[in-house]
């Protein structure tokens, strides 16, 4: 099994049908998302949800799918064209191309991913960092007030949150001294009799909560999700989007939503070790868990203000991040001399 | 295949660049040049560099470029005001052109190509070799740039406190 690795034009058939196969994948995995979001959400707030298409409403998907394909595509007046129509395209690129880096699984010398880079969690970071563009050139090229300022809105949270982000997960690198997404989930601890990979939220359980909070504000979710307040901005950066432009930006937030889960699943919860489950299924789970944690703070958070979320970020999850790192190097060095 | 993927990159770059000026809307300019960015940052992957790769990614196309649309962004979709004031501009940023591409001729001549060494790439360009890099061999330069950028933040969040006591 091997050797296909090795083998130039083996190695380029893996990388095509790997990418092929990702895509399905993930396109599927995203559409099953917003299906457990409607499902959740509905459970939470004492309603039934879709449950008319198909068995359990298993269907809704496709029939929105072709409800949004075939409405008409609309495109306000006085726009940049070109740049209204590459805005979503940009958006959902910079979504599929973290899929790149990240691995799924090792099962029986299978690896589950595309490619397994040095600098692995960086790129996701330097991908996820294009998200920006989409939503400022969206809310830009709709020609419309309440975009604009939803559009800049949710950059200014994007690039706010994405500082303690970053250093939420510097502890784990300092930790395992790899920002390679396969070392982080093989590291293995020599306590006692127990030798093996560990969950590196016991290590760095604040590191993880900060993450997960600034996950939260990345995405644009509930309850930070200001650019699309309807109360004061209409829909944000999406108010002049509609049809397949609409489904685009959509598929992007849930396509980034389970990437941060993905992330959060690698770097704090073991990746794909998880007792006897076989790999790429405990992987699984642990993304389908945390997309279940999302669903539960949008069904049960009050929305912030803006002002609180920008406090919130910079005020206080960011110092926490700095100390965090500060503290992590220190017991570092005191255990390791 | 690297040799496709250059060209392919360096075009983008120049065509980017090319856009940077051309565009007579700015924020089409600011877009031309985070093109010239992501062009610039696959040369750097070519290259070896993964760790450059990134950052290059994440601090121009991911930070400062969005500043710049930012401020585009907020002035509106206003385009660029007639040439009245700079008629003589195109004819003097021929003339630069023209100097540029002498200078390019004239640092060519002579130059030899060579193999590059066959050495170990498995840690060139590492994130672990640029931190080695950077806190061993290079701790001094590195230590007085964070010095400059500190005094930079300083200075900004100086002048943009003032200018909120005015108001």
């Amino acid at each position: 099994m091997s050797d296909i690795y090795s083998n130039p034009i083996g190695h380029w058939v893996v990388i095509a049908v790997a990418m092929t196969l990702l895509l399905f994948v993930v396109l599927t995995a995203t559409a099953y998302t917003v299906w457990f979001e409607r499902v959740a959400l509905g459970r939470i707030q004492r309603r039934p949800g879709p449950n008319r298409v198909g068995p359990f409403g298993l269907m809704q998907l496709a029939a929105d799918g072709v409800k949004l394909a075939f409405k008409e595509s609309f495109v306000p007046e006085k726009t940049d064209k070109v740049l209204y129509v590459a805005a979503p395209a940009i958006a959902v690129a910079a979504a599929f191309l973290a899929w790149a880096v990240i691995p799924i699984g090792l099962w029986y010398n299978v690896q589950y991913w595309i490619a397994d880079v040095n600098v692995g969690i960086l790129v996701v970071f330097a991908v996820s960092a294009l998200n920006v563009y989409a939503i400022v050139i969206g809310g830009y090229a709709s020609n419309n007030k309440y975009s604009l300022l939803g559009g800049l809105r949710s950059a200014a949270q994007l690039i706010s949150y994405e500082m303690s982000l970053g250093l939420a997960l510097v502890p784990t690198f300092m930790i395992v001294g790899s920002l390679r997404l396969r070392d982080i989930v093989e590291y293995t601890v020599h306590w006692g009799p127990y030798v093996g990979p560990i969950p590196l939220i016991i290590l760095t359980p604040v590191g993880f909560i900060i993450y997960l909070i600034s996950a939260v504000a990345e995405t644009n979710r509930a309850p930070f999700d200001l650019p699309e307040a309807e109360q004061e901005l209409i829909g944000g950066f999406l108010t002049e989007y509609s049809g397949l432009k609409f489904v685009m930006y959509y598929l992007a937030e849930y396509v980034n939503m389970i990437t941060v889960s993905a992330l959060a699943a690698l770097l704090f919860f073991g990746g794909w070790f998880l007792w006897v489950v076989p790999p790429v299924f405990a992987f699984l789970l642990k993304v389908v868990l945390f997309l279940f944690l999302y669903i539960w703070l949008r069904g049960t958070f009050p929305r912030l203000r803006y002002d609180m979320l920008m406090r919130l970020g910079w005020k206080v999850l960011l110092p926490l991040a700095m100390l965090n790192v500060i503290v992590t190097a220190i017991i570092l060095v005191a255990v390791e001399g | 295949m690297a040799i496709a993927v250059f060209f392919v990159a360096a075009a983008l770059a120049v065509l980017g660049g090319i856009g940077v000026v051309a565009f007579h809307q700015p924020i089409r300019s600011v877009l031309s040049l985070v093109v010239v960015m992501l062009s610039l940052s696959v040369i750097f992957l070519l290259l070896n560099a993964q760790f450059v790769f990134a950052v290059q990614i994440i601090v121009y196309a991911g930070a400062v470029m969005v500043l710049f649309l930012f401020v585009i962004a907020l002035l509106g979709p206003a385009r660029e005001l007639g040439r009245g004031r700079l008629r003589f501009q195109g004819w003097l940023s021929a003339l630069f052109v023209l100097v540029l591409l002498g200078l390019m001729w004239g640092l060519l001549q002579g130059v030899q190509y060579r193999q590059p060494d066959k050495g170990d790439l498995s840690f060139f360009g590492t994130v672990q070799s640029i931190g080695v890099g950077l806190f061993t061999t290079y701790l001094y330069p590195f230590e007085l740039t964070s010095i400059l950028l500190l005094v930079a933040a300083i200075g900004a969040i100086y002048l943009s406190r003032k200018r909120i006591d005015d108001v």
